[in-house]
């Protein structure tokens, strides 16, 4: 309950908020730091909604008590389409018809975004694994997979793999 | 309608850059003003009087601003049967029911005064199974049934806990058993499921001084909110403000108006604060709309020839404490009651019943999931019985062109033997795999039909801004919640209009500016509001045509427009730009012609009829849509597991606007519904609803979701703009059935009820031993 | 809105003492299970003190004793470590089919054992391989067996004070091969209905099984048959499982569902290690 200065680099900036460090990230980038593009579904880390990543891998943002974020990287949605252009797995997302009520579109992305930079031509199966995660009850998945392969594949073409 | 130009095209979602960016507004997502927190006390017996709400110590929390229960708020609501409070008000009905509402300055603080609320109860005995509540001596939820307000097409039973009873009698039942050589009768049930959008519910209110009310919404139905609370809280309409923003899934939870109004007299005491709550996941699928569960009995008389002769349907639905919205759930299912066939003498007792279970209410299919369980699980063994191929009995009794529904409504538009053919031959219906590795393979096929279950008053509008520059603003009142709605919207609009699809704006409605809408529900929104759109390009058309004909002095019969300018075919010379047609002045006199361009356009079906009460004949269905479902699957004998091994889906969709977002629907539709036949139901424990999050409330995920094949058929609806009929809904109706019969396939066990879970399937191939 | 005072504390001394001297204390690792457990009413914690940094913790290492996994090293970092890969592979069996793939971003194997839920998936192939717990506290060290480790649904056997510093996967390792076969309602990111863990080690076999007891268990009557009287017959000697379980009915499955998918499972784990 005692309030604490956290520093962390937030979308590639540095950020230092007075808070207390139970709060939850998921929170904190919502309703201190206005990133309202991180959305909440469960607050039990079953939904995926709230993913994010820390320091480049995927987490449920609501698990996270933003103490625990001192020091690290965090990376939401609104990074992907910094300086005015959409990142390629967003455009995919698009092309391949993968949004729908976009509630989980977010997190889906940033899942993707997070294999991909780990994995640049991931398989089927690793794609799946890489966002089991994450529920949809709108799509079916099956247009969110191919947005993801054609965007690994897009990436590869362009020789800009995520770094 | 070869030539059409964007109708029919995989134009991008209007909303899809929107939405990969994060920066799609869904109600929480911005910073509203001065807020305060609501939070529920929720009540802990499933039915009781309530002695005693003690809110002293709430009162006195730090932060709190106020404590309502419903003595002081005993306002009522409901869609159809006006049965609820935002409150409860002396008895509790369901197990967590709202018994009161704090609101503070923080949610935290909220929801420590919540558990410092005392409440009272005497625990009543409770109805927890509606063939119990059907009895004449089961404790009675609803002792003022008889005085609720209600629209008068549903038939409440005084005194008892039905709700509605409604009545199918068409042909003669009797005659149509006595001329069959067989008869089959089983017994099916159906268990609640819940929606589980990925957005739960959120309700902010706002009141201000000079007496205006704002309500931000998850609403499916804004003009519904805001004709339900006008209503229950005596306020004029142009006085509530309703906004719906992007809506994150509905699937049916987000219809009618429920927790907006829990709110009001909160906002009333604060002028100018904002009053919010927002439902955990809990509280989403415990206190909002469940599927209701259906205990049904279905008896059908068969000639050799496969031909259905006579059909007998009851149906008890477990309505839930509350039915405002459920009646027309067990009516909707009660005038379907033959599925997609086409069945000569029929009887259907469709009964909606209290208990004390959570709310029924609307849920993707609206009672067709669960009515057309029994129907195409019954086909398959009617198919048994006669030695005939279960996929010739379908076709046999399928409804064609000039077929009566079970109200006796005519039907013209359609081709159900495609929508079976061809997802039968998508799975190769009629060649049996061998099992191999111990595993058991086999295929199910069901058909299915829904029509927009809406009262034959349900209205539509649009309006159409035509800009200086061409370019346009539709505005509506339909919602967003994923289906695509403003896509394909657009797309009508462009198509009627000339104007490209990317220079047309649309919006999520704001019922201060979009004109009304009934309700984003039943699939209805491309044939309804589509319908209104076309009408209202077609108005504006009409006058660029009129005033530029007027500014040119030409006949209006040779002008065209290209979206930016008027132009006359025969004198090239002859063309008026739109800024020139719509702030316009004779030429030579100065006079003005016409000022800014807007199209308005309006829809109330006209095909529609009141249901005769003692027969239910008549015509409800504004259109009827068909599909098929086709799967194969893998059964482990051992464990239970069913993999499925080929899904294939069909829908006569009319005309698909929008074949990408067309199929997304199929797509979605069809997992949804595949989830809920090996996966879900919600878990009761005396009206205790135990399986209320994620965690043991399965829902498929990417895992789960095999590959699919999807086929649209374009069987033209005669009224529906370009041929267009709504699809949102009816990909799930035929998918539990068709997985069921492929597993009956498979193992020669038969089953009455789904989710088809390892442990069920296990259960099944052990009995049978 | 959890209420609880978060401590960062990134010297184990300091970590123990927090736990000897503070009440409802309760370390955080991932905090996959405990925030969740908080939220649910599970846990009501005071402090929670973050050991996710603490460098005694993050050991991933592999030496003469065997394969250390510190407390704070997560699931996914322990499946993609090469000697757990090549040596113990149903240990990233396991690892593997806990939650999704987020969650094992963030929980740890410790987590895992020390929520101590009769399911947890790590269970079952720790007891087949015979995994130490080193137990640290200001007191000094200590080391038990997994099986001692599991006291009942929920509890450990760690004292006030203690907490786990690491889990040792101690040489030899098995010879043979080892599979987790986990049953579940949907085959995706869900809980073990049971969970089922064969070992062999060379010609003799260990079994534990997950979600039939209170704390995981060994299936001895069986390993006795398979081990001590070579019993050949896989489906003969499964069967004999049914007097080391004492599954209970819940949301996930029933008892009888339970007993029945134990038998299949360690049948069809005896046919894929010891070979048809």
């Amino acid at each position: 309950m005692k309030k604490q200065v956290i520093i962390f680099q937030l979308n590639d900036e540095p950020v230092e908020i007075y808070v207390d460090p139970a709060e939850s990230l998921l929170t904190v980038l919502r309703d201190r730091l206005g990133l309202y593009g991180t959305k909440a579904g469960c607050s039990k880390g079953e939904c995926g909604a709230c993913t994010v990543l820390l320091d480049d891998r995927a987490v449920n943002s609501c698990l996270v008590p933003v103490g625990k974020v001192q020091g690290c990287k965090v990376e939401t949605i609104e990074n992907l389409s910094r300086g005015g252009k959409v990142h390629p797995i967003q455009e995919e997302f698009v092309d391949k018809g993968a949004v729908q009520c976009g509630f989980c579109t977010p997190g889906m992305v940033l899942s993707a975004y997070a294999l991909l930079k780990e994995n640049p031509q991931p398989a089927r199966d690793q794609i799946k694994m890489a966002i089991s995660g994450n529920l949809c009850r709108c799509s079916g998945y099956k247009q969110i997979e191919e947005a993801i392969l054609s965007a690994a594949k897009k990436l590869a073409r362009q020789g800009n793999s995520i770094t | 309608m070869a030539d059409l130009k964007t109708v029919g095209t995989s134009v991008p979602r209007k909303d899809a850059i929107e939405k990969v960016t994060g920066s799609a507004e869904f109600i929480e997502d911005r910073y509203m003003g001065p807020m305060l927190y609501a939070k529920m006390k929720k009540s802990t017996v499933a039915h009781g009087k309530i002695k005693n709400i003690d809110t002293t110590r709430a009162l006195k929390h730090p932060g709190v601003k106020a404590v309502l229960t419903g003595k002081e708020y005993p306002n009522r609501i409901g869609l159809y049967l006006i049965d609820r409070t935002f409150l409860a008000v002396d008895k509790v009905r369901f197990w967590g029911e709202p018994v009161a509402v704090v609101a503070a300055v923080t949610e935290k603080a909220a929801a420590e005064a919540v558990d410092l609320i005392e409440v009272e109860y005497e625990e009543l005995p409770g109805v927890f199974d509606p063939r119990e509540g059907m009895k004449p001596d089961a404790p009675i939820i609803h002792e003022d049934l008889a005085n609720y307000e209600i629209v008068p097409i549903f038939y409440p039973e005084k005194g008892t806990n039905i709700a509605n009873h409604f009545k199918v009698r068409k042909g003669d039942i009797d005659k149509g058993f006595a001329e069959a050589d067989k008869i089959i009768e089983r017994d099916y049930y159906v268990p609640q499921m819940q929606h589980v959008p990925i957005e739960t519910h959120k309700a902010a209110v706002q009141w201000s001084l000079d007496g205006k009310l704002t309500v931000w919404s998850t609403a499916q139905s804004p003009n519904v909110v805001r004709q339900l609370l006008a209503k229950s809280l005596d306020m004029p309409m142009h006085k509530i403000r309703v906004i719906s923003s992007y809506i994150g899934g509905g699937f049916g939870c987000k219809a009618g108006a429920s927790i907006e109004g829990l709110l009001v007299p909160i906002a009333q005491k604060f002028p100018g604060h904002i009053v919010r709550i927002v439902f955990n996941r809990e509280e989403d699928m415990q206190g909002t709309f469940t599927r209701q569960a259906l205990y049904s009995k279905l008896k059908t008389g068969v000639k050799k020839d496969g031909r259905i002769t006579a059909l007998q349907y009851e149906m008890v639905w477990d309505g839930g404490a509350y039915t405002e919205y459920g009646v027309n759930i067990v009516r909707a299912a009660g005038y379907s009651s033959t599925g997609a066939y086409d069945i000569p003498n029929v009887k259907t007792d469709s009964y909606c019943v209290y208990t004390n279970n959570s709310i029924g209410g609307p849920v993707r299919g609206f009672g067709m999931c669960e009515m057309q369980w029994g129907i195409e699980r019954q086909l398959e063994e009617i198919a048994r019985e006669l030695g005939m191929d279960p996929l010739e009995v379908r076709l046999i009794n399928g409804m064609k062109k000039g077929s009566t529904t079970a109200s006796g409504q005519v039907i013209h538009d359609l081709d159900y033997d495609k929508c079976l053919k061809v997802v039968a031959d998508k799975i190769g219906w009629g060649k049996k795999e061998e099992s191999r590795d111990g595993k058991y393979r086999g295929k199910g096929i069901a058909g299915l039909v829904k029509c927009p279950a809406q009262p034959s008053n349900a209205a539509s509008s649009a309006m159409i801004r035509i800009n200086e520059d061409g370019t346009a603003h539709v505005m509506i009142g339909a919602t967003e919640m994923g289906q695509g709605m403003l896509t394909a919207i657009s797309q009508i609009a462009s198509e009627a209009l000339h104007i490209p699809v990317d220079k047309i704006d649309i919006k999520v409605p704001d019922t201060d500016f979009t004109p009304y809408e009934w309700q984003s529900v039943g699939s209805r929104i491309t044939y309804t509001c589509g319908t209104s759109v076309k009408r209202a390009a077609e108005d504006a058309l009409g006058q660029i045509y009129r005033v530029a004909a007027d500014l040119l002095e030409t006949p209006q019969e040779d002008l065209s427009f290209d979206g930016k300018k008027v132009f006359s075919a025969k004198n090239p010379d002859l063309t008026a730009t739109i800024r020139e047609v719509a702030d316009s002045c004779k030429k030579c006199t100065g006079e003005g012609i016409a000022g800014p361009i807007i199209g308005r356009g309006s829809f109330v079906p006209t095909n529609m009829t009141n249901l005769d009460p003692e027969t239910g004949q008549g015509n409800p269905g504004l259109f009827y849509c068909f599909g098929a479902t086709g799967v194969e699957v893998e059964v482990d004998p051992e464990t239970g597991v069913v993999k499925i091994l080929q899904l294939a889906c069909s829908i006569d969709a009319g005309k698909a606007v929008n074949p990408q977002l067309c199929t997304a629907q199929l797509h979605g539709g069809t997992i949804m519904g595949l989830s809920t036949a090996l996966y879900e139901e919600v878990r009761f424990d005396k009206g205790i609803m135990l399986n209320r999050n994620f965690t043991d409330y399965k829902i498929a995920t990417i895992d789960n979701t095999p590959h699919m094949d999807s086929f649209i058929v374009e069987t033209p609806e005669t009224n529906g703009p370009y041929g267009a009929r709504g699809i949102g809904e009816q990909p799930m109706i035929g998918v539990a059935p068709a997985i069921a019969n492929a597993v009956s396939d498979a193992l020669g066990v038969d089953f009455n009820t789904f989710p088809l879970t390892p442990e069920r399937v296990w259960q099944a191939i052990k009995n049978k031993k | 809105m959890l209420s609880y005072d978060y401590v960062k504390c990134n010297d184990l001394r300091l970590a123990c003492q927090e736990l000897e001297e503070g009440e409802q204390v309760y370390l955080l690792a991932g905090g996959t299970d405990l925030i969740v457990g908080m939220r649910g009413g599970k846990f009501s914690a005071k402090t929670l003190v973050d050991i996710k940094d603490v460098p005694e913790l993050k050991v991933l290492e592999e030496d003469d004793r065997g394969i250390t996994v510190g407390a704070a090293v997560t699931l996914n970092e322990a499946v993609v470590f090469a000697p757990i890969r090549d040596n113990v592979p149903i240990l990233a069996e396991g690892c593997h089919s806990v939650g999704s793939y987020s969650i094992r971003n963030r929980a740890t194997m410790a987590g895992n054992i020390c929520n101590a839920s009769p399911a947890a998936d790590t269970a079952a192939p720790l007891y087949c391989l015979d995994a130490l717990v080193n137990i640290k506290s200001s007191e000094g060290s200590r080391s038990m067996p997994i099986k001692d480790f599991f006291a009942g649904p929920g509890k450990t056997a760690l004292n006030k004070g203690e907490l786990v510093q690491s889990i040792l996967i101690p040489r030899p390792y098995p010879e043979g091969k080892g599979v987790y076969l986990k049953a579940s309602r949907t085959g995706s990111v869900d809980l073990a209905t049971v969970g089922v863990a064969v070992q062999r080690w060379g010609e003799e076999v260990k079994i534990a099984i997950g979600a039939v007891a209170a704390t995981p268990v060994r299936a001895f009557s069986v390993e006795k048959a398979i081990n001590e009287k070579g019993e050949k017959n896989y489906a003969d000697a499964a069967r004999l499982v049914h007097d080391d379980i004492s599954p209970i009915t819940d949301l996930r499955g029933s008892r009888e569902y339970r007993y029945h998918m134990v038998e299949v499972l360690v049948r069809r784990g005896l046919e894929q290690t010891l070979g048809v």
